[in-house]
């Protein structure tokens, strides 16, 4: 996620001076960012969870998938989550429950900021026509209650993860849209701007090489914002039975698969992959909250 | 102000008929034999086509299209392909009870995340504000349907406190209703309560660090006088702004809580129409649900546009 | 054993009557399954006990006592529940709230769902209604059957001082009539290709004759409960009237109110034939998925439910205060396996991965226990033809292996296909785990339900044959019927509406043919014998299990009882003193 700030940005004559002065407050950037305990512990969780996806089966203490003890064991030394209602180990789901929506949600946040970034970019720029076309279109989009429309969309169209990282990423379009219209807006008033106009530069040359590295930064709080906004929808999703499929150990589906059975007295299985998705979640607003409020300083 | 308003009026009829255009996309992106699914695999073709013919969907998709955007400006949405119920009763009916819900949600919610945010605000960085702070980001974290879920099994099923199916009995009076919704609304609460919280921390904070908060303080006034004089009105308009765009929002969060309790809301009727492609249903649903966004966003112009008079003077340029 | 009344049973009965009471009195039929044949081709309860008693008379003293259950099958109000008599006193008066599953659709002749089914079966009545003991039909509206000789022509004898709610007028053979001619009009899934336009007459006020296409010994099945859509409607209601638009009926319950989204409420009807119920009334409320009907009965919302699964109602299966009622039927999930192109085309490959279902741990760890082994052939035990001397495949990793070996495979990979639905996933998922045993890999793709039924089950194209599009492998649901005609007729035979393994057998379509056209007890036996070693040797589908319908309801009601098919009965409950 830091990577995205330090990508250095090659900037037109004008802005050739401050290059030095950028990396320099890149590098401030960081400094603030690493004081941060609560950006710490964000990167610790989220590093965590990646660990155990890109692992899997090879750290999980058990087969997750086709080792079957008794069903609903309570947690024990031997399973230390217990065991589900088909008698697999909930550890070891939990920890590889972690891969597929670790893929899905970046790549539809992604989305949502990349196209996001464009139309807020295009819109804030060329005011006018275009700015009020495209904003009628975002509006109506922004009207459409994300996880009801992605529902509506999966139940006709057949759910699978590219579906569903498509309809989460143009659903969460118009919204990064906006915040970036709004920062174009008080940007393209300032001199550089004004200035780069008066040299003669296209717009296209103005938005990518003027524009786009001074909003950057409400960008890259976008990106991880909507991350953790893409991690509950997808659990949403997956818990209404349109997100990820079983046999998947997703969260998600898992607290879905399980949770009638609390009344049992069988809260391991639900309770676990459930804590799993709001450590993840918090972990991603922690390190956003951090972003926010160094950006901003 | 009338300007405003009817220039905003405008707006939204163009954003009602995107949403409508969207809706039928959607519905018609596979191609459905309504007739057929209706009738099942065993009845006879012939009567397959004449309730496709009643019902219009034997039409070109072109005339079918036409026909939709004629109903949303009629409100004339006929019956349910599936049930026979007509659908603006059913619709008029769910909506009333999730705004309920969503209401009670919001009212359990927007006084204390307030105070939170404020008190957070004026202890900036102090350990009560870290604690505020991490208290929003981890409950606006956890996902409705964990914490509800976890309410039904400790407050319902085990406790007995409070009923696990949010529907009351009918005619049931008022407290009883609020009974029966506490438990879905406050799951709903929790996850609300961390973002009004957090926005409402930093809009104060943002107003506090402004020339003329500083100037009230610096005139010798004390900070609980510049709270209330200068600086609540305007550190509410971000948190206002955002009551309104999480609408939208909560919407989503609902569906899951009403599959949870059982509750016959917005939320569950759309699924339900969904899952039997019911098209009317499903486009008149859509819309209203527009109708109440756009609403809801209109109501917090207004509502900003009164706290900030500059805001409404820049909104009728 | 007492010649006289058996005699008289004889005299009075006809020969397809006759064939079942030799059968029984030959020892071809249990005592059950006399009762189940008897009562399809209308042998009256009196004449089925007096039989019954004849035989026994010196091993049982009570005739009665031969069959507890269905000595009481008119099912009048009055104590005539076998629970209600036995245990604790009953009151009058109260109501009764039923967690049901949300109704699709309420048209009687339209619906397909059990939602739909269980709310219009409180109002409208059958021909031939449900037995206490769940499993056999009783009369209903019709009084008495008989069929003749070859089972062509079945006549049906009406009750009488039967009226309808809305307007009081009686309910007569025309009415009967009526409703026939709009269930064959719709198409009707169990009436199709059995009862044709015009195949229903009224030869007098109270009396119908129906002509078959063909012959048919378990006619009286299709007019019954286990046919949901054949409640009988008066002759002047117009196909596609909701329940909930027009109510009416001739049965216990009036409908009050009705909203779609919510629930409805019944109230008592004071002139029903059967007498007064003791309850005032029923009170439905609807949900989505069972999970929550779970729930509600734990926190005592609900006092009864219409259908649950035990993955969700797990805790229902011990819960010391619940009345469960499992019913034995023959609800079951198909393993299709494509027969004539694929990896699967060979049949040593199917009966490779048949091999390899542990099924007695599937009905464990899916059902803790609440189903019946299934022998990969639709042929469920609870049927009165089955045969069960055809071995019973169990879990067999070797020869599987062997089979594999023998068909010259080695390292098949398929990909399993199911939707979402119940325990299908989970079924999958063991599958999966099973077969990786004799080195077969399964990859489990699970979809959404339509999905998985228009993209995998049965494309729509191509339509010749039907189901030609289907995966090559894949798990779909089947329901409980009554009879396996369905099943066999859309799942097996060649062209079949439902072949998704493109199963095509002579051998099997003379079977199911035999069978079809079979009206004797033996002839019905010695055909399914012949379908079941068929199929089970073929294995155009794995049949794992067959499970249990359970729904249940509190301790504080007696006398509920239940049809596999949504339809609970509360004419006889009572809420408990």
């Amino acid at each position: 996620m830091v990577d995205v700030i330090v990508t250095p940005q090659p900037v037109g004559p004008i802005a050739a001076g401050p290059t030095s002065e950028r990396s320099q407050a890149r590098r401030e950037t960081i400094r603030l960012l690493i004081r941060r305990p609560a950006f710490i512990l964000g990167n610790i969780i989220i590093i965590g969870w990646i660990i155990c996806a890109v692992l899997g089966q090879r750290i999980t203490p058990y087969d997750p998938f086709n080792q079957f003890f008794a069903g609903h064991q309570p947690p024990s030394p031997e399973h230390w989550m217990g065991t589900d209602r088909l008698g697999r180990d909930v550890l070891s789901r939990v920890m590889v429950g972690s891969r597929d929506v670790l893929i899905i949600a970046p790549l539809a946040a992604m989305l949502g900021v990349v196209a996001g970034t464009f139309l807020g970019l295009v819109m804030g720029y060329y005011k006018g026509a275009v700015d009020d076309v495209l904003s009628r279109i975002v509006e109506a989009f922004l009207a459409l209650p994300v996880v009801l429309v992605a529902l509506l969309t999966l139940v006709v169209l057949g759910t699978s993860p590219i579906v569903v990282v498509c309809v989460v990423g143009i659903l969460f379009t118009p919204i990064v849209a906006r915040t970036v219209r709004s920062a174009v807006l008080s940007e393209r008033q300032l001199d550089y701007v004004t200035a780069a106009k008066l040299r003669g530069e296209s717009g296209l040359f103005i938005l990518s090489r003027e524009i786009f590295p001074n909003v950057l930064g409400p960008t890259v709080v976008e990106m991880t914002v909507r991350f953790g906004y893409a991690i509950f929808t997808v659990a949403t999703l997956s818990f209404l039975g349109v997100g990820l499929q079983p046999p998947s150990p997703d969260w998600g589906l898992t607290v879905a698969e399980e949770y009638n059975n609390m009344i049992s007295g069988f809260w391991w299985p639900t309770l676990f992959p459930a804590l799993a998705i709001a450590s993840t979640v918090i972990a991603v607003n922690l390190i956003a909250d951090s972003l926010q409020s160094v950006l901003s300083e | 102000m009338a300007r405003f308003i009817s220039r905003r009026l405008l707006l939204a009829l163009i954003t009602l008929w995107l949403l409508a255009t969207i809706v039928f996309v959607i519905a018609n992106v596979l191609p459905n034999d309504v007739g057929r699914t209706i009738l099942g695999p065993f009845a006879p073709q012939e009567s397959v086509d004449a309730l496709n013919k009643r019902l219009g969907t034997d039409q070109p998709l072109i005339v079918q299209y036409v026909n939709a955007m004629k109903s949303v400006i009629t409100f004339d949405y006929g019956d349910s392909y599936v049930t026979g119920q007509p659908v603006l009763p059913t619709l008029a009916a769910a909506i009333g009870r999730s705004a309920k819900l969503a209401g009670l949600a919001l009212l359990i919610t927007i006084p204390l995340a307030i105070i939170a945010g404020l008190y957070a605000a004026r202890r900036r960085d102090r350990p009560s504000d870290r604690a505020i702070v991490l208290l929003g980001v981890t409950s606006s974290s956890i996902p409705e349907f964990v914490t509800g879920t976890i309410l039904v099994v400790v407050v319902g099923v085990q406790l007995k406190l409070l009923p696990v199916l949010a529907t009351p009995p009918p005619n049931a009076d008022i407290p009883t209703q609020i009974r029966y919704l506490l438990m879905p609304a406050t799951a709903m609460a929790i996850v609300y309560f961390g973002y009004i919280a957090r926005m409402t921390r930093s809009g104060t904070i943002e107003v506090l660090q402004s020339d003329y908060a500083r100037t009230a303080t610096m005139k010798g006034l004390t900070t609980s006088q510049t709270m209330r004089r200068h600086v609540l009105r305007n550190a509410l308009i971000p948190t206002v702004a955002v009551i309104a765009v999480q609408i939208g929002y909560l919407f989503g969060g609902i569906i899951a809580v009403e599959k949870i309790f059982n509750y016959n809301g917005m939320g569950q009727t759309m699924l339900f129409a969904a899952q039997q492609k019911d098209i009317p249903m499903l486009t008149a649903g859509a819309i209203v649900i527009g109708i109440v966004y756009m609403l809801a966003t209109l109501a917090a112009d207004m509502t900003i546009a009164w706290m900030n008079p500059r805001i409404r003077l820049e909104a009728e340029r | 054993m007492d010649y006289s009344e058996v005699d008289k049973v004889r005299r009075s009965s006809t020969p397809l009557q006759l064939d079942v009471v030799e059968s029984f009195m030959g020892g071809r039929l249990s005592r059950r399954e006399f009762i189940t044949r008897g009562s399809i081709i209308g042998l009256s309860m009196a004449s089925m006990t007096a039989i019954i008693a004849a035989c026994s008379s010196s091993a049982s003293p009570s005739p009665s006592a031969a069959g507890s259950a269905p000595a009481s099958a008119a099912p009048t109000a009055a104590g005539s529940a076998p629970a209600a008599s036995a245990s604790a006193p009953a009151v009058t008066g109260g109501t009764i709230k039923v967690a049901s599953q949300k109704p699709v659709s309420v048209d009687p002749v339209a619906m397909q769902d059990l939602g739909g089914y269980g709310i219009t079966a409180q109002c409208f009545e059958f021909l031939c209604t449900l037995d206490p003991n769940g499993k056999d039909i009783a009369p209903g509206l019709a009084l008495s059957w008989t069929p003749n000789a070859d089972g062509t022509v079945w006549t049906f004898k009406l009750r009488t001082g039967v009226t309808w709610q809305k307007d009081g007028s009686p309910f007569t053979a025309d009415d009967v009539v009526a409703t026939m001619e709009r269930l064959v009009a719709a198409g009707n899934s169990g009436l199709k290709g059995v009862l044709e336009k015009g195949g229903a007459v009224a030869t007098d006020p109270n009396t119908v004759t129906f002509t078959l296409a063909g012959g048919n010994g378990n006619f009286p099945y299709l007019v019954s409960v286990f046919n949901a859509q054949t409640l009988i409607t008066p002759k002047d209601y117009v196909a596609g009237t909701t329940l909930d638009k027009d109510p009416n009926g001739t049965g216990a319950w009036k409908l009050a109110t009705y909203n779609a989204q919510t629930g409805a409420t019944f109230t008592r009807n004071d002139a029903w034939w059967g007498g007064k119920t003791p309850l005032d009334g029923t009170e439905w409320i609807f949900f989505d998925a069972t999970g929550p009907m779970v729930t509600a009965y734990q926190g005592q919302q609900v006092d009864a439910i219409v259908q649950f699964d035990v993955l969700s109602g797990q805790s229902l299966l011990t819960d010391p205060n619940f009345n469960l009622i499992a019913t034995e039927a023959a609800l079951h999930r198909q393993i299709w396996m494509r027969c004539d192109t694929g990896q699967f085309a060979k049949k040593e490959v199917r009966q490779a991965l048949a091999y390899t279902f542990d099924r007695p741990a599937l009905i464990q760890q899916l059902f803790q226990g609440k189903a019946q082994l299934g022998n990969d052939h639709v042929i469920w035990q609870g049927y009165p033809y089955f045969d069960p001397s055809v071995p019973q495949r169990a879990q067999d990793i070797d020869k599987a292996k062997s089979l594999l070996a023998a068909a010259g495979v080695s390292n098949l990979t398929a990909t399993l296909h199911c939707g979402q639905l119940l325990e299908i996933p989970d079924l999958a998922t063991l599958l999966k785990s099973q077969a990786s045993q004799a080195g077969i890999t399964l990859n489990v793709a699970v979809e959404s339900l339509t999905t998985f039924y228009g993209a995998q089950w049965c494309p729509d194209k191509p339509a010749d044959p039907p189901c030609s599009g289907a995966a090559e492998l894949g798990i779909v649901d089947y329901g409980h019927r009554a009879t396996p005609d369905v099943y066999l007729n859309a799942a097996l035979k060649t062209k079949g509406i439902w072949n998704s393994s493109q199963y095509s057998s002579p051998a099997f379509d003379q079977a199911f043919k035999d069978f079809q056209t079979a009206v004797g007890v033996d002839a019905q036996k010695a055909a399914c014998t012949k379908i079941e070693t068929i199929l089970n040797d073929d294995t155009p589908i794995g049949l794992p299990y067959f499970y249990n319908y359970l729904a249940g309801t509190s301790k504080s009601f007696n006398g509920v009882y239940s049809s596999a098919l949504g339809q609970m009965v509360f004419s006889a409950a009572s809420k408990v003193a």
